[in-house]
């Protein structure tokens, strides 16, 4: 006879690994998220040659690079479902909650995974000087959640209007611009060796937290509706 | 949500229309724990537009369906919790094993399902050899016993069955039959839309969909 136990973290928990376990089996968005990156920074390189970009540019094309490969990836963990047809057993057997966060996270260490891999790339491909490490590393994890948090709503709300990819980046631009411009910034400064103010990183903090928090409210509206 | 069955469904003068088609109307019905409704009528005639509007899965034109637990209406999370569903509708992930997809979905409803619980579930239903196979290797037929392994592991209190005996050989369809009586004998409240009359035989009330 089954038990019943503390049910939210063990159903993110569930999504996290199932959707892992898939991903691990067909290697779908892993494969087209780095082969994104890695045809995008060597055509740059290739089409700038030893030049050197502004740090302003660089920055820009960065996060530029990340954003389209969350596009080209991350909206599969919903429009799979849908297209599938699994969505149903989810919407049975799920809470709304636990998928919404499974999903995020899974999207949230897909991402990261990708830009452990693009870092080393952009440095190389790019001839770029990184000189403050730990809030790089800060910037980058901030600006990943904040990609994946409009992702994952955006691919949710996508896969219910049965209008697939078509509208995904265009919904996810606007809801994710101003935490983009933070990251550019931030990164801007990183690349010039200027240590960025507390406020962006609170502020791009703040941003993730203020997306989580309006997915949650309106992901309940999507699932039982 | 506690497995103590005594859940009761009901429909309240329910109606669906699909465009300018009336499929239903004036549904009025209550089903109490350890009784059967059986949905029959014939194709197209909204047997399984019915079963998703009672799962929470569509809502009726006018009218509504409430599902009561131990004196408590339930909203509609609280109704999806307590059901389990076996319909066409229903697909499992074919890039998991039978056993992984019964894992993934007791854990996603916060139930505790161990190795040997699994195996007895697929042993039940004759799936005991496949159960470390993946799901798209599987026929038909054994995805839909797959379905009724991942029903016995939820232990639901609300069974909504679709064409439950659909795909199955004639040792599937005496499977089914024990597993509905076992379900009313613990008092779950099963609900059958089919068009097989020996599944509509354990039926307590019934509605017939022209």
């Amino acid at each position: 006879m089954p038990t019943a136990k503390s049910s939210l973290f063990n159903g993110i928990w569930a999504i996290f690994i199932k959707d892992g376990l898939c991903e691990f089996r067909t290697r779908y968005a892993v494969s087209a998220l780095f082969m994104f990156a890695l045809i995008s920074l060597a055509s740059i390189s290739m089409s700038i040659g030893i030049v050197s970009l502004p740090v302003e540019l660089t920055a820009a094309l960065l996060w530029v690079i990340l954003f389209f490969c969350a596009m080209a990836g991350l909206s599969r963990v919903f429009v799979q479902e849908q297209e599938s047809g699994t969505i149903v057993a989810l919407q049975i057997y799920g809470s709304g909650q636990a998928v919404l966060f499974g999903k995020l996270l899974f999207n949230v260490i897909v991402l990261l995974s990708l830009t452990l891999l693009v870092i080393p790339l952009f440095i190389i491909f790019l001839n770029v000087d990184i000189y403050r490490w730990p809030i790089f590393i800060v910037i980058l994890i901030m600006g990943d959640i904040g990609i994946a948090a409009a992702s994952t709503i955006t691919a949710a709300m996508v896969a219910k209007s049965q209008g697939k990819n078509a509208l995904f980046t265009v919904l996810t631009f606007p809801i994710l611009l101003p935490q983009f411009l933070g990251s550019i910034s931030a990164t801007t400064k990183i690349l010039a060796n200027i240590e960025p103010n507390a406020s962006e990183i609170v502020f791009m903090a703040g941003y993730n937290v203020v997306l989580m928090i309006a997915s949650s409210i309106l992901f309940d509206y999507l699932w039982y509706d | 949500m506690a497995m103590g069955k005594n859940l009761s469904v009901q429909l309240l003068d329910v109606r669906k229309k699909i465009g300018t088609r009336v499929l239903f109307e004036k549904l009025n019905i209550v089903v109490n724990p350890g009784e059967c409704l059986a949905i029959t009528g014939p194709n197209g005639s909204g047997k399984s537009t019915l079963l998703k509007i009672i799962a929470g899965l569509g809502q009726p034109t006018t009218g509504a369906v409430q599902v009561w637990y131990n004196g408590k209406q339930l909203d509609l999370e609280e109704r999806r919790a307590c059901l389990g569903l076996i319909s066409p509708e229903i697909i499992l992930y074919t890039d998991l094993t039978g056993s992984e997809n019964i894992l993934f979905f007791t854990r996603l409803r916060g139930l505790r399902c161990s190795q040997d619980q699994i195996e007895e579930y697929c042993k039940t239903v004759g799936l005991a050899i496949y159960k470390d196979q993946l799901v798209h290797t599987y026929s038909t037929g054994m995805r839909q016993r797959l379905k009724f392994a991942l029903m016995l592991a939820m232990q639901p209190v609300l069974w909504l069955l679709d064409e439950p005996s659909s795909n199955l050989d004639a040792d599937g369809k005496m499977l089914v039959a024990q597993i509905i009586s076992n379900g009313l004998a613990q008092k779950a409240t099963v609900i059958i839309a089919t068009n097989e009359p020996w599944e509509a035989e354990y039926a307590d009330c019934k509605i017939e969909l022209v």
